[in-house]
């Protein structure tokens, strides 16, 4: 089975800035790390891969991310981890995309390599807007299920998954090929061995541009992308409440004082 | 004096009256001096009212050294400025000079921002450089870079009588077994030194005495029973360049105890050992506790583990180092994928919180048996041992737990030929059990020429072991020695002796 394992590079820290003139984040001189839910994504991955090769069926995992060069970092790191290959999208004509264009890209990606599964990660910690891996699922023309928490069957034409939602869990049959996002109680992460992380110094990291995924321009970075970021700014920081203290009786007559005087009780 | 420097021990005090040892003492007055010179005014006031007076860090210490005998508690947890950085001509190196209640994390912090370094690594970084150099601490990186003693290169200290000293390194040293030093006030004290001989491995028990010494290095590991120290000036050296870790684990301890015996000659820095109980409990507190949550996954197949750690100036170097150890733990039974790796600080987070959860874990299950049993505590051995009585004394563990079906876990410090066997009784009769069984290791630990205790020190509780390790004359000299510099037993009652 071919498994791919979208990942994302985002800032070390939550302490992220954004320049005020550009309304884009400062990346530079932050450290970066792989976005933490991606993590749960690769060890899926990996057992998945794993699973498969233990049952006969010689699998393997190939790690994609679109991104700076430097997210190179973040794939090599995913080697270390058990991915196989990996490879950057990387081109100047990407900036400034949406999450409709960074699906787009990821999913035109997916359909040059055409795996039979696709892990996401439930959301970055950076964008949060959780719709990168349903966005490939649509542009790609997979199936789908998000939230996963368990992988309960697989095989070479579906699989069967345990989704958490609101209320608890919901179990479903999923066609291959498809696209997972999965939550942080599907697995454990491993520690990168010795072995991972030497084949990550080796390894080679392929670069694919728009010409390798046969993007054409006017549909990826800010001319694909139908949303724009007119504004970003930080929400003022709540102002303290009044605080009473003293004798209870005493503070309950006064907030009850003041809760009337505002005609709320 | 500042009014209410000393203050009468009330019920918001019941913190000061114990350490981590879980012991409780008792106290009349208890004060926190920002100065030396509030040090030296609460040294004579307490001892004109004929009082006595017990030191307090961070009050981490496990052998009750900080837990007071009655009389008046002196912590210093408020004396804590931390100096500027300063170069040092003659050495190339780099000085910090710290008050006593500063602690590890902060002076951690103050050289962060720095490209520099301060190798003793105690487990407990929220103890202070006072506690320390009285308890001459060290960590796993003591393999290389030796204990806190290695790092001193000045201290001050006051006197029961209140008069104070500075000692720098180089300049006052003993004539054979014989000291003089004269305290800033103009007194002389001069005496003999004890006649024993330490044990040629890493110990933590009693005066550090040898022929031609530096005084210095007599108050460094004293337990607060020679003077209350004031300001202390560390060294400070570039921080490595390339740091790199691996955890191997492997098939049996036989094993891993060979892969020790191969790294020796590597330049690790840090040598540590895992046994399989340690593995277990780790795998059982996992799933029992959510705090245990980080704590990287166990296969099954892991039975044994090996830590080590290499500082070097570049990835390259280390790299070849690691391949060798590689080559040998593979020869072993391991495997390049059964072998953590890290090197950046990120990775290295995950091999350091396997390290840590296992005292962690320990402290949880006796903090839960304690609920039913109040009286049990964790046996913690400390000792060290030769180098070529390693496997001897790790058998001799082995057998007396096995015998005795006693819970246990035992890690640590292999490098050093210091592993902490920790027995976890689960009633009062295995407490008892365990006792036994320890205060038998260390008659033979001490026979065979080791340590009994290696780095936790004496303290109160350890008191026994002095007298195995140096006997009545060793005592007796310690005990004399101890008189020139406190004839009324003012500072620190109760502890070594
Ligand atoms: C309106 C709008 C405008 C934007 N404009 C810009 C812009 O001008 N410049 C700019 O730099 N960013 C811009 N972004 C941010 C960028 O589009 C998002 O960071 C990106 O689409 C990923 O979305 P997310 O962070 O919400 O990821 P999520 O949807 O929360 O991520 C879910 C999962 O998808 C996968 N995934 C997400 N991103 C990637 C990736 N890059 N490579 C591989 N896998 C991935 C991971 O598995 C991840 O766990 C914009 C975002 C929006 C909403
Ligand atoms: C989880 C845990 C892990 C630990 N790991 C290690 C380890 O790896 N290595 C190690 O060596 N120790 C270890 N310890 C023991 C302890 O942290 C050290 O002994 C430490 O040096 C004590 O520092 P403190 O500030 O807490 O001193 P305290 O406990 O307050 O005092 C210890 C002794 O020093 C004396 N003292 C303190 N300050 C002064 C001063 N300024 N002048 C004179 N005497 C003074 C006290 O009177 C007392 O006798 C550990 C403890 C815990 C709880």
């Amino acid at each position: 089975m071919k498994i791919c394992c979208c990942i994302k590079q985002v800032p070390g820290t939550t302490e992220v800035k954004i320049n005020p003139e550009t309304n884009t984040l400062v990346r530079e001189g932050v450290e970066t790390q792989i976005n933490p839910f991606d993590l749960y994504a690769l060890e899926e991955a990996v057992r998945v891969k794993e699973r498969m090769t233990a049952a006969g069926d010689p699998s393997t995992v190939t790690v994609i991310s679109m991104g700076p060069p430097q997210a190179e970092d973040a794939l090599r790191e995913a080697i270390s981890l058990g991915a196989d290959d990996a490879i950057l999208l990387s081109d100047r004509a990407f900036a400034g995309s949406d999450t409709w264009c960074t699906s787009y890209v990821l999913a035109m990606a997916v359909k040059k390599l055409q795996p039979e599964l696709v892990i996401c990660g439930m959301q970055a910690i950076d964008g949060d807007t959780g719709q990168v891996g349903p966005g490939i699922a649509i542009h790609a023309n997979y199936a789908q299920a998000s939230y996963v928490a368990e992988i309960q069957e697989i095989d070479a034409k579906k699989l069967a998954a345990k989704r958490l939602i609101e209320e608890g869990y919901e179990f479903c049959e999923v066609k291959l090929p498809a696209v997972l996002t999965v939550v942080k109680e599907i697995n454990e992460p491993r520690t990168p061995s010795l072995r991972g992380k030497m084949a990550a110094k080796k390894a080679e990291i392929i670069k694919w541009g728009a010409a390798e995924i046969e993007a054409p321009a006017e549909k990826v970075g800010l001319l694909g992308s139908p949303t724009q970021v007119v504004k970003i700014m930080t929400p003022p920081c709540r102002e303290g409440g009044e605080k009473y203290e003293g004798e209870t009786s005493i503070i309950v007559e006064k907030l009850f004082d003041v809760l009337s005087c505002m005609e709320v009780v | 004096m500042p009014e209410n420097l000393i203050q009468n021990i009330t019920n918001n005090h019941t913190d000061y009256l114990s350490d981590e040892s879980r012991r409780f003492g008792t106290a009349r007055s208890i004060s926190f001096p920002k100065s030396e010179a509030e040090v030296i005014q609460v040294i004579k006031d307490i001892r004109s009212q004929g009082e006595t007076i017990t030191t307090q860090g961070a009050r981490t210490g496990i052998v009750a050294g900080a837990v007071p005998f009655g009389g008046h508690i002196l912590n210093l947890s408020q004396m804590n400025a931390i100096g500027e950085i300063t170069p040092d001509e003659a050495s190339g190196e780099h000085r910090i000079t710290v008050e006593p209640g500063a602690t590890l994390d902060e002076i951690r912090a103050k050289i962060a921002p720095t490209s520099l370094f301060f190798p003793p690594d105690p487990t407990e970084t929220t103890a202070t450089i006072g506690g320390m150099t009285a308890c001459n601490a060290s960590g796993a990186k003591t393999y290389f870079y030796g204990s806190t003693r290695n790092w001193i290169t000045s201290l001050r200290a006051v006197l029961a009588d209140g008069d104070t000293l500075t000692l720098k390194r180089g300049e006052n040293f003993a004539q054979g077994r014989h000291f003089s030093l004269t305290t800033e006030q103009g007194q002389t004290i001069a005496g003999p030194l004890p006649s024993y001989e330490q044990p040629k491995v890493k110990t933590a028990a009693g005066y550090y005495v040898a022929d031609n010494m530096d005084i210095i290095d007599l108050f460094i590991g004293m337990e607060g029973t020679l003077g209350v120290i004031t300001e202390i000036e560390l060294r400070l050296i570039p921080r490595p360049k390339s740091i790199q870790a691996l955890t191997v684990f492997l098939p049996n301890e036989d094993s891993a105890i060979k892969l020790v015996r191969a790294l020796r000659g590597e330049g690790s820095v840090a040598i540590e050992f895992f046994n399989s109980d340690a593995l277990d409990l780790l795998r059982h507190i996992k799933t029992e506790s959510s705090a245990f949550e980080n704590i990287p996954a166990l296969k099954d197949s892991f039975n044994t583990a090996i830590y080590t750690e290499f500082h070097g100036e570049s990835d390259d170097d280390l790299e070849a180092a690691v391949m060798r150890v590689m080559e040998a733990a593979t020869a072993l039974g391991g495997s390049d994928e059964d072998t953590w790796y890290a090197t950046t600080d990120r990775e290295m987070e995950p091999l350091k919180a396997f390290r840590h959860a296992i005292p962690e874990a320990v402290n949880l299950i006796i903090a839960e048996r304690k609920k039913t049993c109040p009286e049990i505590t964790k046996l913690g051995t400390d000792m060290a041992v030769l180098d070529d009585q390693l496997e001897t004394s790790l058998a001799m563990y082995d057998h007396g737990l096995q015998q005795s079906g006693l819970q246990s876990v035992i890690f640590g410090h292999i490098g050093n030929n210091h592993l902490h066997v920790n027995i976890l009784p689960r009633s009062m009769e295995e407490y008892e059990q365990g006792k036994a069984l320890y205060l038998s290791w260390a008659q033979l630990i001490v026979a065979l020429g080791g340590s009994a205790s290696a780095e936790h020190g004496i303290g109160k509780i350890k008191a026994p072991f002095l007298q195995l390790m140096y006997g009545d004359k060793g005592i007796a000299q310690m005990r004399a020695l101890r008189k020139l510099f406190d004839p009324k037993t003012t500072l620190n009652p109760g502890n070594l002796f």
